[in-house]
């Protein structure tokens, strides 16, 4: 019951394989080309079945019931179980479609990033230094990640985890990734920090009642989180409470009050709007599934 | 969502919800007039943000998030197909910054294909749709950085977003952009109230493009997904009540997940142990042997 994962797959530098890439791309050459040819018309129903099919895959892959306790070379008892077995070979090679799909996808995204950029730079339009930064850190990047991943894979290689046995690709890599690009990365993360606080300004501005809510509630939240006035209200609930552990007053200290907010406010609206949320998805990829949407992305 | 895992309820109620939304496309083919959508003001202040955008001589800025091609951008791809519609018909220019190749290719096509149906294709520039980086916070300094550069005047934030939402957000608070931003992670979507003039909150998201085509199966998705929150909601009062009765009553036995054992003295029900709990955690089938024939040439039985 392997065979859909034999086809598909060949030992690394095989003839096999090789064979199986260019298969692959006449056969893709050929389905596009009479995709292109065939009347618009016609060209709907070849789409909406071919993401019916492969839809029909993942729908059956989650409903249809999958086989236990399965071990290496057994045969399915059933027909229900053969199904079982099938689905359960094929879906990593069917995965494998869609990032093969991305992986193609990726080059068109650079296209459109040179495309853009580069114009910028020959014909020195506005900000056109900036796009200039963008293709050279772009050719160094990937020129230098490149040589320093065909060094780590060249047979005898020296252990390049060591630092001891590092050259010029690994030093310019660790500059530029871990020096460089991380460092931005963790720039452009701490400046949310900064956000939050204008943002929380106007938010938190008593401008409407809604608005008085939001503000008394991230008090009592952010209160709450603070050691010192936490500790210092709960003891002053417990000098009312007559360090009766068991008074009704101990309900009202900021802990509890934000744990209460959380478990009994908090939850269930977040529940209700992951139900909503989750349910729109189902219907989206109904529509889509099927193919009964007109307009938009299925036009 | 394999039978094993959830039991027949957890499939028959994912078949119920299917047949709700299916039955009301095809009842909405045939009177989708009838059909009411409440006012959603994010989805009204579409085209005021586009007037402005228009009156201003700035662009219009949208971004689906840093999803991949899933529902969630293509749902926010079809609201920014209507978004290029109205923005073509007034000459604004438009910018739709992507952060995924694939998701790119498709924006790219819709977003001409919108302007070809409106019959300007002239307008259409190979700059207004951009792929800007799959690094999300190279991806957030790229779109921030074109918010402040051109100034965009309206700025749609509906997908797929995480930390950068606040960054954009803000970014185009400073230009004095109106913002209508929609996302399905709740962790983002206080951000986004925070920082925005109109958003789009849960399944407002999925109403979106029904509400802005009023299409027959978009609107009949829309009431199916209605009658399939009704459902939702009648199984949680029925859950609450069984669950409250039930853990007022006394029993001789605890289950442990597997199979109930006597107990020395009558207590009463756990959570776990209710009638709406087992529904949906069926017993465990986990330690099933099954015995099969093995293949030909591993010399099995066959």
């Amino acid at each position: 019951m392997t065979y859909l994962a034999s086809f598909f797959t060949a030992p690394a530098a095989s003839s096999g394989l090789t064979i199986r890439i260019l298969g692959t791309l006449v056969f893709t050459a050929i389905a596009i080309f009479a995709l292109s040819q065939a009347p618009t018309r016609s060209r709907r129903p070849i789409v909406a079945t071919v993401t019916f099919f492969a839809g029909l895959f993942y729908v059956l892959f989650y409903l249809w019931p999958q086989p236990y306790d399965r071990k290496p070379n057994e045969i399915p008892l059933n027909s229900v179980e053969a199904v079982g077995f099938w689905l359960k070979d094929a879906q990593p090679v069917v995965s494998t479609f869609g990032n093969i799909i991305a992986g193609s996808m990726l080059g068109l995204g650079i296209f459109s990033l040179l495309s853009v950029h580069l114009r910028k730079f020959v014909k020195k339009q506005r900000d056109w230094q900036f796009s200039g930064i963008l293709l050279l850190s772009m050719v160094a990047m990937a020129v230098i990640g490149y040589w320093n991943w065909i060094q780590k894979i060249a047979p005898g290689s020296p252990d390049l985890e060591n630092v001891a046995n590092w050259g010029f690709p690994q030093y310019a890599n660790d500059f530029l990734f871990d020096g460089m690009l991380q460092q931005m990365d963790a720039a452009m993360f701490s400046i949310i920090a900064f956000y939050i606080l204008s943002a929380a300004y106007r938010a938190f501005r008593i401008r409407s009642i809604e608005a008085t809510i939001l503000l008394s509630a991230a008090l009592i939240m952010m209160l709450s989180l603070m050691g010192a006035v936490e500790y210092q209200t709960s003891e002053l609930i417990r000098n009312i409470s007559g360090n009766d552990p068991n008074g009704f007053i101990n309900n009202f200290t900021l802990k509890e009050i934000a744990t209460w907010m959380r478990t009994n406010l908090q939850n269930p609206s977040l529940r209700a709007v992951d139900f909503g949320v989750g349910i729109g998805a189902l219907a989206m990829g109904l529509r889509l599934w099927l193919s009964l949407e007109r307009g938009g992305v299925s036009a | 969502m394999q039978y094993y895992d959830t039991g027949w309820f957890g499939v028959f109620v994912t078949a119920m919800l299917t047949v709700f939304i299916l039955f009301n496309i095809s009842r909405a083919h045939r009177n989708s007039e009838s059909l009411f959508i409440r006012r959603i003001p994010g989805l009204n202040a579409i085209d005021e943000a586009i007037g402005r955008a228009t009156e201003m001589g700035r662009p219009v800025l949208m971004v689906p998030g840093i999803g991949g091609l899933n529902a969630i951008s293509v749902q926010a791809l079809n609201i920014f197909a209507h978004v290029t519609k109205t923005a073509a018909r007034f000459s604004t220019p438009i910018r739709l910054c992507l952060a995924d190749a694939t998701v790119y290719t498709v924006a790219q096509e819709i977003i001409r294909d919108v302007y070809q149906k409106e019959g300007m294709i002239e307008r259409f520039h190979s700059d207004s749709v951009q792929f800007v980086s799959d690094r999300q916070f190279a991806f957030a300094a790229g779109v921030a950085g074109m918010i402040y550069r051109e100034k965009a005047a309206a700025t749609f934030f509906l997908g797929e977003f995480y930390a950068e939402s606040l960054i954009f957000a803000e970014s185009a608070n400073a230009v004095g952009a109106i913002q209508v931003a929609g996302t399905t992670q709740t962790t983002q979507t206080p951000f986004f109230i925070a920082a925005c003039d109109y958003v789009l909150i849960g399944d407002e998201y999925y109403a979106a493009s029904a509400y802005l085509t009023r299409s027959p199966v978009l609107v009949g998705s829309l009431i199916g997904q209605d009658w399939c929150k009704i459902a939702i909601a009648a199984l949680i009062l029925i859950g609450f009540a069984t669950n409250s009765y039930q853990s007022t009553q006394l029993t001789s036995q605890a289950y442990d997940g597997k199979e109930w054992t006597p107990l020395a003295q009558p207590r009463h029900y756990l959570a776990s142990e209710t009638w709406s709990s087992l529904l949906f955690n069926p017993k465990s089938a986990r330690d099933v042997k099954v015995e099969r024939p093995l293949e030909p040439e591993q010399g099995g039985s066959q």
